[in-house]
């Protein structure tokens, strides 16, 4: 098949400021009787800019959700310093969206009042909040079912919920991923993929990503921040020259394809596998 | 969702397709209404036999003085009905009942909303909590009517001790079960610990609260019964007392049977509440069953 027509892509963000950004940062949890303490993150430092798109991609266990609970505020750094918009992050911040893998919606609340919720903690007036959040979940094509519990909607249409929720607050500057797409089949995922895409162009919102799949990472970010196993640091940030809009269905067919995921793979692999890359690159 | 509502989608389908999807939920409207219908007669049956054992075993298998059987009861419970003597004891009960339950409900969800909202609270009350619980509250009977006299007070406060522990560890209960992932969404979102509170950890231990309530029902009676038994001189406990004394049974049935439905009406309450605030929840039927 033909790879599709590009338009030139503006370069990723070249010298926007850092929105959010690790310093330093060390993380090291204690557990267990008896006692055992266990650096998940080592001397992580990472900038993200302003409207990029980064993801970040590591082996399980790795740290990468850790450093985006940092982000959160939900986690302390033990040591180091974590700024968002130049100031430290202390307590949880309320200024940034967030989506786990699970779509932890509130089983109790309609499509709509899951919505509204995040609009509710902010004080928006209800009138208010209903239509925005009507207005949000017909962009993500789930008009007719406002009304729906959350269990009788599907796996993908609840985490379009999810993410409708985070964004529809537009105090939220920085929407955090945690393998959102994790546990939906192959097809609903690239679909979601694709939505992702459409909403995040042209927001102006940053996005981190945390995700295992290379092909996923590739396909939605500017850059990918690429972990070590635990103890985690960082071991390469790599831009992703794929130009915009992306075509997600086909993304194996975009130039320089190839050379990112093979670059990416030889870093992954010895994280992975524990041995040497071959051949001399790295 | 309403009988007999097709989902959004469906007018978009063929129209064979959307007649048949119509039959298929009439079908099963119709299946649902059958079962049921059945269920109902077969309780009516249960309860049939029931009375009928009841009668025959009466004067052949036990004493008649001791058992009565079930028309001397029926004429027993219409008596007692007609002259007021029923109503004008199940008035008190009611009321004791009635105020032990909901103040009883009240203080055990606010305590449990306390805890859960004060750091560090629940590891410090858990012995006392404990020990509280263990202690059978049937024994602090004598003592509240010592403080309280014998009127109406110590049997609320009776029954609400009841009622009380049930809502406060049942909801403590559900509130532990709340996903840390689903809080820690909602505290990014925004929400205060007392909006967590009221907007996540409550709704979530909604079932278990109204599992409670169910059960605080023929607790609170008991409280409000035992309270009579011990010292009153009105009340469904004192008629109950005073007829066993004279060996009028059909009157002591007679006033069970008024208890019976005091606790029917209070269930269908509970019931209705249910309905009203657990729509959310998926309704499973038999749970060893294929569906």
């Amino acid at each position: 098949m033909a790879t599709l027509p590009q338009p030139r892509a503006e370069p990723a963000a070249v010298a926007a400021p850092a929105v959010l950004e690790a310093r330093g940062v060390y993380k090291i949890f204690v557990s267990g009787r008896p006692r055992r303490a266990i650096t998940a993150l080592r001397d992580i430092s990472l900038e993200v800019r302003a409207g990029e798109f980064l993801a970040l991609i590591g082996p399980s266990g790795c740290g990468k959700s850790t450093l985006l609970n940092m982000f959160a505020g939900l986690v302390t750094p033990t040591d180091g310093l974590v700024l968002h918009d130049g100031r430290p992050v202390r307590g949880v911040n309320t200024r940034v969206g967030y989506v786990t893998q699970d779509d932890n919606l509130l089983p109790w609340r309609t499509a709509l009042a899951n919505v509204e919720i995040a609009l509710e903690l902010k004080g928006v007036p209800p009138a208010e909040r209903r239509a925005r959040a009507v207005a949000g979940l017909a962009r993500v094509g789930l008009r007719g079912f406002e009304h729906h519990y959350p269990h009788e909607l599907s796996g993908g249409m609840r985490k379009r919920v999810s993410i409708v929720r985070t964004i529809v607050d537009e105090s939220v500057n920085v929407v955090l991923m945690d393998e959102p797409f994790g546990p939906l089949d192959a097809q609903t995922r690239l679909v979601l993929q694709d939505e992702l895409l459409q909403l995040w162009q042209g927001s102006g919102r940053t996005v981190v990503f945390v995700t295992h799949d290379l092909v996923e990472a590739i396909a939605l970010a500017d850059r990918i921040a690429i972990f070590t196993r635990a103890p985690g640091t960082i071991k390469a940030v790599r831009p992703v020259p794929i130009p915009r809009p992306r075509d997600v269905f086909h993304i194996h067919e975009a130039p320089g394809f190839a050379t990112i995921y093979d670059a990416i793979w030889e870093d992954l692999r010895e994280e992975i596998t524990g041995r040497r890359p071959r051949g001399g690159d790295g | 969702m309403a009988e007999g509502v097709l989902h959004p989608g469906w007018e978009r389908a063929m129209p064979r397709e959307a007649v048949l999807a119509q039959e298929e939920v009439h079908r099963v409207a119709r299946g649902e209404q059958r079962e049921t219908l059945l269920v109902l007669l077969w309780q009516a049956g249960l309860l049939a036999a029931l009375l009928l054992g009841w009668g025959l075993a009466s004067g052949r298998v036990l004493d008649r003085l001791f058992l009565s059987d079930p028309l001397a009861v029926g004429r027993a419970f219409w008596r007692v009905l007609l002259d007021g003597t029923l109503w004008f004891h199940l008035r008190f009960t009611l009321l004791e009942t009635l105020l032990g339950y909901v103040g009883g409900a009240a203080a055990g969800l606010g305590a449990a909303g306390l805890v859960v909202l004060v750091p560090g609270l629940e590891p410090l009350l858990r012995p006392f909590v404990v020990v509280a619980y263990a202690v059978p509250k049937v024994a602090l009977a004598p003592l509240m009517i010592l403080w309280f006299g014998i009127g109406v007070l110590p049997k609320v406060l009776l029954a609400g001790t009841f009622v009380a522990f049930l809502v406060f560890l049942n909801t403590l209960a559900g509130a532990a079960g709340v996903s840390p992932d689903l809080v820690a969404v909602v505290r990014v979102m925004g929400a205060s610990r007392l909006a967590v509170l009221r907007r996540v950890v409550l709704p979530a231990a909604t079932p278990f609260v109204l599992a409670a309530l169910r059960l605080a029902i023929p607790a609170a009676l008991i409280g409000a019964i035992v309270g009579e038994f011990i010292s009153s001189n009105r009340g469904v406990g004192y008629l109950i007392n005073a007829a066993s004394s004279r060996y009028r049974t059909a009157e002591v049935f007679a006033g069970i049977f008024g208890l019976l439905l005091v606790v029917l009406a209070m269930n269908a309450a509970v019931s209705a509440l249910e309905r009203r605030a657990l729509r959310w929840v998926p309704r499973g039927r038999d749970p060893l069953g294929v569906r």
